[in-house]
């Protein structure tokens, strides 16, 4: 028979689990990920001066709310949610543009992080990451 | 609808002065030759009505009174109505009326046939002579009584001429009858003495007169002669006095009948009775007229045919002055006030008639001149104020047949406003002919209406109108002031009736403003709903097209007050868009609509500025920047509108 503690077992599995767990996560809670060496997005300063922020590359974590437009060969608009860490406070929708070249689907509801690029206006999604 | 107007007032003239047709009174006998007579309606009539009180009637219009199926002409209508306004505001005659009628009666009863007889012939007929002259002391009377007294002397003196005619035509007589025996017992003479001068001629004699005595025979004979003419102007003479005496008293008789006195005409004729002896009995004057109140034919007339008449007309009167009464009583008064001119027109001088309360024709007398003065306003087309005059009259007399009147006047006032609208509108469309001669036809139906003279003045001021209206309407129509068109439509309708180009023009306007009311309107009602930002979209839209409007602008400033933040993403993302940041825009309008859910035009903004967007996206990431919209003042909620 074991000489091990079966108290040891008893308490060290849950806590390997949470180390496990909490590697894994944290990262993600933390705003890490792809792109975490970005800043945030913020919708409030491209509604009040959008032109400041042009040209700038940016983390937008959203969820799709709508499809606004498809062209063929150009790309798509979509109306998404910025999830906000204060859901108090919402941000309310922005559109993003989708040039054609991606392969991913979007469909209402879905997470992303997303690179934005500040083009004149426009907000340009460079590439995205589904969570 | 001239029909039935004349209908109304000639039902009014008919109607309202029916009652005031009133024979003249006391009218003696007409002396024009018409005056006083009787004429003869039809004979069937005649006879229907012979004994039909309820056929007696006044005509104030012609002056003429039904009775009895005879027509009786009163005189002019203005002296009849006169006559009867006179009775019911003079004071009633003093007296004792019962003493007075009981006098009358003695006297007719004095002369009576049940009365007089051979022993008290002289002494009733003095009786009822010196009655007479007690009966005159009345007012009532008015010396009638007296007429008769002289009449009746008159007979009797005539009576005693009469008598000593005829003692000098006896002593006429006699004196005849002593010539004619002188002349014979001459004849005699003369006869005896050529007898013996015949006998002497055989043997022979002294040669002497041949005959004596014959001159004188013819002067005797003369005297004869002159006698008997003499006795036949005498005779003559009585017959005239006879016939005299006799057309006299029957005319007094007569002229008594048709004054309406009656009781004077009953007292002449049973005078005239007993004055005169049976074969005077038969009637001279007058048969024709009495006559004619019996139509059957051989009728002969005689002294109680004039006697019927008058106690048929007394007991008419008395029956009259009953049923007046009896109205009052029941406060039937327009009745009794009809009722009250028949019987006055019939009984005039009847003591139930003269002695009629003076209140009560007092009372009468108010609602005559009431009655007068409805007529007047009847004859004078003053339909407005006819209402308020019958209901004047209801309210003396609740028997006034008030609502006929009432009903044609309102249908004369339609058929007035009638042709006043026809008139307008001919106006409007140019017809001038047209428009005067309705105009004329409304002002002749109803003179005062006063719609007429509104029209009149408008018509007057129409050319001035039209030419301050056209070019105030060019001005305002050049600066774009729809509302300030739109709030005199009326009169710039008018004005430019005939203009085909300002009238397109001016309906256009009123369209325009009329969709922009009805926007303002709907805004308004879901303002109050608490649909606030609904309210602001329609305000948007209309905006668009009508930012100079006054009333908008106010409705817009006093929902703009509640939708702050919604309308200033609105005017954002419409500058942004102007200003080619249509990504931007389209940002804003997605905020809006996270706002305003509902709203059509978000959607629609959205939708459209999306596509745009995804078109434009590879484009426009090399093109020139745009200038940023400046961000808004915290203290400047209500962002200023684009100008249109």
């Amino acid at each position: 028979m074991s000489k091990i503690n079966p108290l040891f077992f008893a308490l060290g599995i849950p806590v390997v689990v949470i180390v496990i767990l909490v590697a894994i996560v944290a990262p993600r809670m933390g705003g890490g990920g792809k792109f975490a060496d970005l800043t945030p997005f913020s919708v409030e300063k491209y509604r009040n001066d959008w032109s400041s922020l042009q040209g700038n590359s940016y983390r937008l974590d959203c969820q799709v709310e709508q499809q606004l437009a498809f062209v063929e060969g150009r790309g798509r608009i979509l109306a998404v949610k910025p999830i906000e860490k204060d859901p108090t406070r919402p941000a309310g929708r922005i559109p993003v543009f989708v040039p054609a070249g991606s392969a991913d689907s979007f469909e209402v509801g879905q997470r992303f992080k997303c690179k934005l690029r500040v083009t004149r206006d426009l907000l340009v999604v460079e590439a995205l990451e589904r969570f | 609808m001239r029909h039935a107007l004349l209908g109304c007032f000639g039902w009014c003239a008919i109607t309202v002065l029916g009652f005031a047709q009133a024979p003249p009174p006391g009218a003696t006998v007409n002396t024009n030759g018409t005056a006083g007579d009787y004429k003869s309606s039809t004979a069937e009539g005649g006879v229907d009505r012979i004994f039909n009180v309820n056929s007696d009637s006044v005509d104030m219009e012609n002056g003429t009174m039904q009775w009895k199926g005879t027509t009786m002409n009163l005189g002019n209508s203005r002296a009849v109505r006169a006559r009867f306004e006179r009775y019911l505001a003079a004071p009633t005659d003093n007296g004792d009326m019962k003493r007075y009628v009981a006098l009358l009666d003695q006297i007719q009863l004095l002369l009576s046939a049940q009365s007089i007889n051979q022993e008290n012939y002289y002494r009733n007929q003095q009786e009822a002579f010196n009655l007479l002259f007690k009966a005159a002391e009345f007012d009532i009377d008015a010396g009638s009584s007296l007429t008769i007294a002289s009449q009746v002397q008159k007979v009797w003196i005539m009576k005693q001429e009469f008598r000593q005619i005829e003692v000098s035509k006896a002593q006429l007589d006699t004196l005849r009858k002593v010539q004619e025996g002188i002349i014979i017992n001459r004849a005699d003479n003369i006869e005896a003495a050529n007898d013996a001068r015949s006998d002497g001629s055989s043997k022979s004699k002294p040669l002497g007169k041949a005959s004596s005595g014959t001159t004188e025979l013819g002067y005797k004979v003369k005297d004869v002669a002159r006698t008997e003419a003499e006795i036949l102007a005498r005779n003559a003479e009585m017959t005239a006095l006879g016939l005299k005496a006799k057309i006299e008293f029957q005319s007094q008789m007569v002229s008594f009948l048709m004054a309406r006195r009656y009781r004077h005409s009953l007292i002449t004729s049973s005078f005239y009775r007993v004055l005169f002896k049976g074969g005077s009995q038969n009637i001279v004057v007058g048969a024709k007229e009495v006559k004619e109140f019996f139509p059957i034919s051989d009728f002969v007339p005689t002294l109680e045919s004039f006697d019927m008449l008058s106690r048929e007309a007394i007991k008419d009167t008395s029956k009259g002055m009953q049923t007046v009464d009896d109205l009052v009583k029941q406060g039937e008064l327009y009745g009794a006030f009809e009722r009250l001119q028949e019987t006055f027109f019939l009984g005039e001088f009847e003591p139930v008639v003269m002695s009629y309360p003076q209140e009560k024709k007092r009372e009468m007398l108010a609602l005559w001149k009431d009655l007068r003065e409805l007529q007047r306003l009847g004859d004078e087309r003053d339909l407005g104020n006819v209402e308020g005059y019958v209901n004047k009259v209801r309210g003396r007399a609740r028997d006034f047949p008030g609502a006929p009147i009432l009903s044609k006047v309102t249908n004369a006032m339609n058929a007035s406003n009638m042709s006043l609208l026809s008139a307008k509108g001919a106006a409007l469309a140019g017809d001038t002919v047209k428009a005067e001669a309705a105009l004329e036809r409304a002002a002749k139906i109803w003179p005062q209406n006063p719609g007429v003279k509104d029209f009149a003045t408008q018509v007057v001021s129409r050319q001035d109108t039209m030419a301050q209206m056209v070019p105030q309407f060019d001005r305002l129509f050049a600066d774009a002031k729809w509302r300030d068109i739109y709030n005199n439509k009326v009169p710039f309708g008018l004005a430019l009736a005939q203009d085909k180009e300002r009238s397109a023009k001016l309906l256009k306007v009123i369209g325009r403003i009329g969709e922009l009311d009805f926007k303002i309107q709907k805004a308004s009602v879901l303002f109050t709903e608490n649909n606030p930002y609904l309210a602001w979209d329609v305000i948007v839209d209309a905006y668009k097209s009508e930012s100079d409007d006054l009333v908008l602008a106010k409705t817009r400033a006093d929902i703009s007050s509640r939708v702050g933040a919604y309308s200033g993403l609105i005017d954002s993302a419409e500058k942004l868009e102007k200003d080619g940041a249509e990504a931007a825009a389209l940002t804003a309008w997605l905020a809006a609509q996270d706002l305003n859910p509902p709203s059509t035009i978000c959607g629609a903004a959205v939708k459209r500025l999306a596509k745009s967007v995804a078109e434009s996206a590879v484009i426009r990431a090399t093109g020139a920047v745009p200038a940023p919209p400046p961000a808004p003042a915290a203290d400047d909620e209500v962002p200023v509108p684009a100008k249109k």
